[in-house]
């Protein structure tokens, strides 16, 4: 029995009825259309959400809350983990500061400052400042009136014996930060500098500035209060978030922002598959309606192929094709219209941020496509059966 | 070609019952004959148990001699090998329906083609030739819907011969015709059958009709029998 032979045949049969078929075509692609714009949207919004949320690199910080006990190889070890994209230490935050102010004097600006170093993602696209060299925040950059490039005085105060004393350092302005980056007045600056301006403030002497004190800390002993922590993913989060509860310490992360995210994706799904469950059902019944019809309909027409000597698998089979033929016409339709759905709706919903609200992948589209040709083989199956047990000798003599 | 030997078939029971008996019959190649009876007599029974579509009780002979094989085709029915019935039916049989049975998707050249791609034969002319012979020659465009029912049966004919098959049957070919159209279609039926050397059966009520085209007949004998129903039997030549 040949292929072609069949095809051709089921191929002429479906063209003779065109209106029926163009019937079928259209109650399939009622139901395929609306699936796929309901995916896309659900696909589309899904992914935006938590692509915001991987490309903001606040939502992977874990903030350690509280004070802590860190020492240089513990925050080593740290960063060897997985789920850590970035860690480093931090100075206790009262001997982060700094007033600067520009050359020649001028009213001073008191500013925190953020220890950095390569790869910290908060300044993905910023230089990397060496020790005397810091990245500014806008709104610090705007207070100073200084543009990169520019020379500050960085004046760090201590009271010793009841005494006020400070000492200032000239440092360069490398860049200064966006506003979304940091939005308030905040310099940063490598470790080395902020571990100079805590022993200072501690009363210890810094040699390589030539700041005056007791002996300088020794390699290895400093403990840092704190950390800035960033997870490599959105699951590092959670992650990290259980490791430092594990261990007592409490932290604050964007967790349930990403939970929230996920939840809504979970739900979605739910209801995606909700109504997807139920229009396929009605598709379903569709085909297997029509295709009962057909063979009641074509019942001669069976039994003279069979007459002809056709066997019972080619009977099957141009059932089948007639409802595959069907099925890979409303899916071509079905895309036809899904692609004009998705670029209205992505251009209704157009951020200007080339995110889009409706999408589909190519893997979707296969899925579609094998879903739809396998249900309509599975729901014409039974007619096919119901072909396969005609007779020749029943319906040939009907007019 | 073909041998049956008390091969029995009934259907229905009590008053609708209705039984065919044929005690023998034996059909060589190129052999002509026909079968009449009124209409109910069986002869589309007789017909479709020869086509091999309708299967006998279990009883009986029934085999077929074709290019040097041997088929039993009551061993084959016992066991519901209809790939092999449906594989013997498109190699050795042409079926002439009283409708036609022409498929209405299908133009009249590819109805006529049908049975030779079913054994993908080559189209070396012959559909051309036969359609030629049958004067519908300028019809194979045509949907079989469009064509009157003399140019429909004579269609059906030359889709019954076009792979040249070992046998031929016709059921009542000339049923729905006028006498001189009849008279013509059963000519152009015999005739082309003849030219290819094909055993032919044609069942019909027309006795006359079939004599004067040189038929041997074999009639079909019927009683009622005491529970209602009835009983046929094929006779012999006669």
């Amino acid at each position: 029995m040949r292929i072609g032979l069949l095809l051709s045949l089921a191929w002429a049969d479906y063209r003779t009825e065109a209106r029926l078929s163009i019937c079928a075509v259209l109650a399939l692609t009622a139901v395929i259309t609306p699936l796929l714009v309901l995916f896309g949207l659900k696909f589309g919004l899904v992914s935006t959400l938590t692509e915001r949320l991987e490309n903001d690199p606040a939502v992977r910080e874990v903030i350690t809350l509280g004070g802590g006990r860190y020492r240089a190889a513990d925050v080593a070890l740290l960063s060897q983990r997985a789920d850590v994209a970035f860690a480093l230490p931090r100075t206790r935050q009262i001997a982060a500061t700094a007033d600067l102010s520009r050359d020649g004097g001028g009213p001073a600006l008191t500013v925190e400052m953020i220890p950095t170093a390569a790869g910290d993602p908060l300044l993905a696209l910023a230089p990397q400042p060496s020790e005397t060299q810091i990245l500014l925040s806008q709104s610090a950059a705007e207070k100073l009136g200084v543009r990169p490039g520019d020379q500050l005085g960085a004046r760090f105060g201590r009271r010793q014996n009841g005494q006020v004393e400070s000492r200032q350092l000239g440092v360069t302005v490398l860049a200064v930060l966006p506003l979304e980056t940091f939005n308030r007045d905040g310099l940063f600056a490598p470790l080395s500098l902020l571990e100079a301006a805590e022993d200072y403030r501690d009363g210890r002497a810094v040699p390589r500035f030539d700041w005056p004190g007791r002996e300088p800390a020794t390699v290895g002993s400093r403990v840092y209060p704190g950390l800035r922590l960033y997870a490599a993913d959105l699951d590092g989060v959670e992650s990290l978030r259980q490791h430092f509860a594990a261990s007592g310490q409490e932290v604050a992360t964007q967790a349930a922002t990403i939970a929230q995210v996920r939840s809504l994706s979970h739900n979605l799904n739910l209801v995606f598959w909700l109504i997807s469950g139920l229009a396929v059902a009605g598709a379903f019944a569709a085909v297997v309606a029509s295709t009962l019809a057909a063979v009641e309909r074509k019942r001669k027409a069976l039994a003279v192929l069979r007459l002809l000597g056709f066997p019972t698998a080619a009977l099957v089979g141009f059932v089948l094709l007639l409802a595959l033929y069907s099925g890979a016409f409303s899916l071509l339709l079905a895309w036809l219209l899904y692609a004009a759905a998705e670029v209205s709706l992505n251009r209704l919903f157009d951020t200007g941020s080339g995110e889009f609200v409706c999408q589909l992948l190519p893997v979707h589209f296969l899925v579609a496509v094998l879903a739809t040709l396998a249900c309509s083989v599975l729901a014409a199956a039974l007619g096919g059966w119901r072909a396969a047990q005609i007779e020749a000798s029943e319906g040939l003599r009907d007019v | 070609m073909l041998r049956l030997r008390d091969i029995h078939k009934t259907r229905g029971a009590g008053s609708q019952r209705y039984s065919l008996r044929i005690p023998r019959l034996d059909l060589a190649a190129g052999q002509q004959l026909a079968v009449v009876g009124p209409s109910g007599c069986g002869k589309s029974t007789l017909l479709d148990l020869l086509a091999l579509v309708l299967s006998p009780d279990a009883s009986g002979e029934f085999s077929v001699e074709l290019d040097g094989g041997y088929f039993d085709i009551a061993a084959l029915w016992r066991g519901n090998q209809h790939d092999a019935l449906a594989r013997l039916r498109r190699q050795a049989c042409g079926y002439v329906l009283q409708t036609g049975g022409l498929l209405e998707f299908l133009d009249v050249r590819g109805n006529i083609e049908l049975p030779r791609r079913l054994l993908q034969l080559p189209m070396d002319g012959r559909v051309e030739q036969l359609a030629a012979h049958l004067e519908i020659a300028d019809y194979l465009g045509k949907r079989p819907n469009t064509l009157s029912v003399g140019q429909r049966q004579r269609v059906s004919i030359a889709r019954a011969l076009a792979h040249g098959p070992r046998l031929v049957l016709a059921d009542e070919p000339t049923a729905s015709l006028d006498p001189a159209n009849a008279q013509r279609v059963m000519q152009l039926l015999v005739q082309q059958a003849q030219v290819s050397g094909t055993c032919t059966v044609i069942a019909t009520h027309d006795e006359p009709l079939v004599r004067s085209a040189g038929l041997a007949v074999l009639p079909i004998d019927w009683q009622r029998d005491a529970d209602g129903g009835v009983t046929a039997t094929l006779g012999q030549w006669r």
